[in-house]
């Protein structure tokens, strides 16, 4: 018997087929990965198989029970996640996780083992309203709140979408545990690390599975949708920086690497930007402190940010990352330390720095009432743009994005990875001294993140600043610089090559992973 | 039931606190008790007015003094000519004018009222009341006897305290409970909470508690009110207003149950019950406007708005204290209506996401 | 600066796929029936007569009051008890004994402007009856001329019309801004609009003006359909009715951005707003004279802008004042919706 089999199931909405005859079967036990890009029909399949959504055609089983008649045995015996979960802001960490836990039939204590990995990095919180903590905090209470008992089949929907890579591993370290007690789990993610956790894979796309198997064949077989122009040998470990090994055998067999090389920038090259020799900070902040109350999210930071620098700022979750991008970018004052952006004081002049700035947030903020026309029209329009410069801006913007013929299409209508690239777009339309990326790719695959990254380095390009916070540690060897913050301070700071040798670790995941499990040992 | 206590337990949590929204829920009966109950009232006093005469004579002035000596009138000013105390209505500067003619002294006639008819009930009473003030005391004539009964005083507390209770209900019970179902609708938690092992119906009816208490509460809060603080009489049985007002709430919770099965988000929510239960509420329930001085075609249509029997059931059991046999006929609308509402609700509930 | 964010906001008010039907059908529904709903006027009040006398003139006293357009003759009882069970079911409003030439009227007073009036209209034509008595009387009482100005006719419709105004002005320039700021709160998208060098008072400038411009189409309607559907025109001039609403809905709208400045949900926001709306309409005297307040209450209406706009409209509307007559109330709300609307831009936080 299996735990999951699907049969012929196909799924219509008004205008959209999101799932078109799809069959497949997860055994007792197994990791089975679903994966495909945004809007794949990935979300109406768990809907499906946890029996909130009827199919049109086809049928569902569940540990043997239809998802259609049998509706009440199948919900005694799943779990799920879904994608856009979230938990009662008004209640505390505990009080969140104990209501969940009584939902499910059981105790904190009960379960306690099975989520003490993720739950003990938040116990410290517990009597803190999860409202008040960070995006990748309230990810892992969620996780918490969904592992806390143990079904028969667990579904967990993009669980790890903002969470930080030390945390990630631990969680599927612990489905592995899960797994061993006999718990079938289906799962989807975005990270290519952890499809390769999975037992085996299907990989959905427009409603339709293109194939099934070990997650080594299946990102093989479609190696163009996950591994954008990456020949086929670099698979099997993460993405090599492009510009630690720029003079590596893999750089040059050539259409792989984001198109940063081809303009021959490197750090080490003075000669790329016509501003950057000159050493000039956009960024210099000195003993910088944001408090609330007695816990100090941002606890005594000091850096500067040269011109021209594709600067990553990363830490794990509720290390004080937005926090701190809140006071650069003329959100909330500092409470002591000082600082300069673009030149002005954060503490007095944060209007004018607002002038020279572009930002980009984790939430998504492009209206989506609004065109995209009409959402470029309106922040050129603040910054005070020339009329006839925004047209010509635009259309040059959107031949290059490939958005002529979206001009006029509402926001909210577009693919997540395209309303990225256009709020990234957006952001920088001004042609501002320094844009802030919080999490800019959070979510999006691997084919988008890839586009995102060539927009990145055209705008490092024409001298733009780019100060980018991201999850993605492939994303993170792409940077001139990083610095590595940990509960509040910066632990590590450097190019990614210096601090891979500093750590004698292969790669910046190493280096965040060290870094990361130090402090949560001395926070303890 | 440990399940169904922690859920109640946690629905609880989130009201608590949400200092700002239970500021409001329990400051609005408070503050619309005080308003009712002492600043809007259609008395008539202080009626600004205003003398027209030519000369004084001892009658005219005789009768002047018996206005100003009554509380109902204030004499603001005396002018020459009508046209004067026209301008001066015209103007707000009074409200109504008292024309004495030049014969007035002699003849005991041409006095004539200069009355502004803005408001013609305002105006009616005004007039009859200057009749009465101005008239001599001696007069032949003996009026009928009137007797007020009920509320002999005319507070406007007695009739509007049913009415709050109607409003204030409805509006707790119909639009906090369906905002609070959205929201979870809304954020994703409801797919959560339909998964688990829990049986759906329990789940509302687990939301629902709270709210319920919360409407016993404001409903005990609004009688003390009414009774300590108003000095309302509640001349009826208790036992029947808080049965009646029990079935009133399970009504309104219907109704938010109901709402929340429709509405999608949020702000659909707060418009349908605030636009299409709320207005109905106050316009058609006969809670400020006589429900009997409305054209036909209204009054068919109040017909199905449930806080119009709610209104006058509480009206008669609270302050006229007749027996509940003399409020059968309300009592059995209101609770066929319940049923079939609460019917209604349970039979469009999805145990399973709308596409 | 200000431009691209005001055409932002009717965009989006464009776009969305309720407010433009509710910014034009609702004016229109208000306008077409509350003006029958919200009628004080007192009629249809239920007689029921207990003639213990049975005499001629009690049965001219009975056909003249089934004759009156105030009443409605519920029939005749045999006892005071049995016409009481009447009353007790709602069946009817007011008993008139006749016994032995005297007459009680006892009326259902839990609606006071109901049983006063009814009463006194009931003991007028009581009075008028007894019209041999009547005669004889030399008393100048019957003399007495009621010169009704400005509302001959007693039309209630006239009276309500822009008290309707007033009410449908408050809901639409009230209500939406509340929604607006703390709904671009929960989208999110006040972040980005808060990194943007875009000044506090332009931000919150171009979320008012679309408010006022509507405001502007909403009382055209308005006064469009008092002229068509009721034959109500303004007795002064329309300029100064303009005037008025547009500072109403200067403090509104400013009211509405405060609200929705402080609070963190919509039904949050909500909430609020309506607790002051509701305050402010019954202290305002649209419903009942504010003289007749307390001291306490009518205290509040030196501050309450809606007074003004009612009292300032009603003068206007109904008595054809001019600009004299109004000037206390142009200059009282002008006062009140600057301060209002300085609060909303400094209650506009960019940076904490």
């Amino acid at each position: 018997m299996y735990a999951i089999e699907v049969k012929n199931v196909s799924k219509r909405y008004k205008t959209v087929q999101a799932l078109d005859d799809v069959s497949f079967s997860a055994n007792k036990g197994e990791v089975f990965g679903l994966i495909g890009p945004d809007g794949a029909g990935k979300t109406s399949m768990y809907r499906i198989l946890c029996s909130l959504l009827l199919p049109d055609t086809g049928s569902a089983f569940v540990d043997g029970w239809d998802v259609v008649s049998q509706m009440r045995e199948v919900r005694k015996r799943v779990g799920y996640m879904p994608g856009k979960f979230s938990l009662y802001q008004d209640l505390t960490v505990e009080e969140n996780l104990m209501f969940f836990a009584t939902l499910f039939g059981t105790t904190v204590d009960e379960g306690y083992d099975s989520i003490r990995a993720i739950y003990s990095q938040i116990e410290r919180f517990k009597n803190r309203r999860a409202g008040a903590l960070s995006g990748g905090m309230k990810q892992k209470l969620a996780l918490s709140c969904a592992l806390v008992h143990s079904p028969r089949v667990l579904f967990l929907d993009e669980p790890t979408t903002g969470v930080d890579p030390v945390s990630r591993k631990e969680l599927w370290e612990m489905l592995l545990m899960l797994q061993e007690r006999g718990i079938t789990i289906m799962a989807s993610t975005p990270y290519l690390d952890e499809v390769r956790c999975c037992g085996r894979v299907a990989f959905l796309d427009q409603g339709k599975i293109r194939g099934i198997g070990a997650p080594d064949e299946i990102l093989e077989q479609f190696r163009e949708v996950f591994m954008p122009g990456r020949p086929a040998s670099v698979i099997p470990s993460l993405l090599p920086s492009p510009l630690s090994e720029g003079n590596s055998n893999l750089q040059d067999e050539g259409t792989n690497k984001p198109a940063r090389n081809e303009a021959g920038r490197e750090t080490t090259d003075p000669s790329r930007t016509g501003c950057m020799g000159d050493g000039s900070s956009v960024i210099s902040v000195s003993h910088l402190v944001k408090a609330f109350g007695s816990f100090r999210a941002v606890d005594d930071i000091s850096f500067t940010v040269q011109k021209g620098e594709i600067f990553g700022f990363l830490g794990a979750n509720g290390a004080g990352k937005t926090t701190a991008m809140h006071i650069l970018t003329g959100l909330s004052q500092p409470t002591s330390g000082t600082g300069k952006v673009v030149g002005y004081d954060i503490r007095t002049e944060y209007e004018q720095i607002k002038r020279h700035i572009g930002y980009m947030s984790q939430k998504f903020s492009l209206y989506e009432d609004l065109t995209v026309a009409e959402n470029i029209h309106l922040f050129a329009g603040i910054y005070g743009m020339k009329k006839e410069e925004v047209e010509r801006k635009m259309t040059e913007l959107l031949r290059q994005l490939k958005f002529e013929e979206h001009k006029d299409d509402l926001v909210g209508c577009l693919p997540l990875g395209w309303k990225q690239k256009l709020a990234f777009s957006v952001s920088i339309f001004h042609e501002p001294g320094i844009v802030f990326l919080d999490e800019p790719t959070g979510g999006v695959d691997p084919a988008t993140r890839h586009q995102f990254w060539e927009l990145i380095y055209a705008a490092a390009r024409r001298g733009i600043t780019v100060f980018v916070t991201t999850h993605y540690m492939d994303e993170a060897e792409y940077c001139d610089r990083i610095s590595i913050m940990v509960d509040g301070k910066i632990k590590a700071m450097g190019t990614p090559d210096e601090l891979k040798k500093e750590y004698g670790q292969p790669d910046i995941d190493g280096v965040f992973t060290l870094l990361a499990r130090q402090a949560t040992r001395s926070s303890d | 039931m440990k399940t169904f206590l922690s859920f109640v337990l946690k629905e609880a949590k989130h009201i608590l606190r949400d200092r700002r929204t239970m500021l409001i829920l329990f400051g609005m009966p408070v503050m619309l008790m005080l308003l009712f109950g002492y600043a809007i009232t259609t008395d008539v006093k202080n009626v600004r007015t205003v003398v027209v005469t030519a000369y004084l004579s001892p009658q005219t002035q005789a009768a002047v003094e018996r206005l100003a000596q009554s509380e109902y009138f204030n004499i603001t000013q005396t002018v020459a000519t009508p046209q004067e105390a026209e301008q001066l209505i015209r103007n707000q500067r009074a409200d109504m004018a008292v024309v004495f003619h030049r014969d007035f002294a002699s003849k005991h006639s041409g006095l004539q009222f200069l009355v502004d008819g803005a408001d013609p009930n305002m105006a009616q009473q005004w007039t009859v009341f200057a009749q009465q003030t101005i008239a001599t005391p001696n007069t032949q004539h003996s009026p009928p006897d009137i007797k007020l009964l009920y509320n002999p005083q005319m507070r406007s507390a007695y009739n509007f305290v049913p009415a709050i209770m109607g409003m204030l209900l409805i509006l707790i019970c119909a639009m906090m409970t369906s905002i609070s179902i959205v929201r979870e609708k809304e954020r994703g938690n409801m797919e959560v909470l339909l998964v688990s092992p829990v049986r759906p119906l329990m789940v509302i009816i687990a939301k629902v508690v709270p709210y319920l208490m919360l409407a016993f509460i404001i409903h005990a809060t609004i009688l003390l009110m009414a009774h300590y603080v108003l000095a309302v009489p509640m001349a009826g049985s208790l036992f029947w207003i808080i049965a009646v007002s029990t079935i009133y709430i399970i009504l309104a919770l219907s109704l938010g149950l109901l709402i929340s099965n429709i509405a999608q988000t949020q702000l659909v929510a707060l418009l349908l019950s605030a636009m299409v239960l709320l207005m109905p509420v106050v316009m058609l329930s006969g809670m400020i406007f006589p429900v009997e001085s409305m054209p036909v075609v209204l009054q068919w249509l109040s017909a199905v708005v449930p806080p119009r029997y709610y209104i006058e059931t509480m009206r008669k059991l609270m302050i006229m204290g007749v027996g509940i046999g003399s409020v059968a006929k309300e009592v059995c609308i209101l609770t066929g209506m319940t049923l079939l509402l609460l019917a209604i609700a349970l039979k469009t509930f999805n145990v399973r996401l709308k596409e | 600066m200000i431009g691209p964010l005001i055409r932002k906001e009717f965009l989006q008010i464009r776009r969305n796929a309720f407010l433009p039907r509710l910014i034009v059908l609702f004016p229109i529904i208000i306008m077409c029936v509350m003006p029958w709903v919200m009628q004080m006027e007192v009629k249809n009040i239920v007689v029921d007569v207990v003639d213990i006398d049975h005499t001629v003139a009690s049965q001219r006293l009975i056909q003249r009051i089934a004759a009156s357009n105030y009443f409605i003759f519920g029939g005749q009882r045999a006892t005071y008890a049995e016409a009481l069970k009447d009353i007790e079911k709602g069946k009817a409003d007011i008993i008139l004994e006749i016994c032995d030439g005297r007459y009680l009227i006892a009326a259902n007073a839990v609606n006071g402007t109901k049983g006063s009036l009814g009463s006194s209209y009931l003991s007028q034509i009581v009075a008028g009856s007894d019209e041999a008595s009547y005669l004889e009387e030399k008393s100048w009482e019957g003399s007495v001329a009621t010169l009704l100005l400005y509302n001959k006719h007693q039309n209630y419709k006239l009276f309500m019309i822009p008290a309707l105004l007033a009410i449908v002005m408050m809901l639409m320039t009230g209500f939406m801004p509340t929604l607006n700021i703390v709904g671009e709160k929960e989208a999110g998208t006040i972040e980005q609009i808060n990194v943007t060098p875009v000044a506090k008072w332009a931000f919150i400038l171009a979320k008012l003006i679309p408010y006022w411009l509507i405001a502007l189409f909403v009382i055209s309607v308005c006064l469009l359909l008092a002229w068509l559907v009721y034959g109500i025109t303004p007795a002064g001039h329309v300029g100064l009715i303009y005037l008025l609403a547009m500072l109403l809905a200067m403090f509104f709208s400013s009211l509405g951005l405060i609200i929705s400045n402080y609070s963190d949900t919509m039904q949050q926001a909500i909430l609020v707003m309506w607790f002051f709306v509701v305050c402010l309409l019954l202290l305002s005297g649209l419903f009942t004279p504010t003289r007749s307040m307390p001291d306490w209450a009518y205290a509040t209406t030196y501050v309450n802008p809606m007074h003004y706009f009612i009292d300032g409209v009603r003068t206007v509307f109904i008595r054809g004042g001019g600009v004299v007559a109004v000037a206390h109330q142009l200059l009282a709300l002008a006062a009140i919706g600057l301060v209002t609307g300085c609060w909303a831009v400094m209650s506009y936080r960019k940076n904490s």
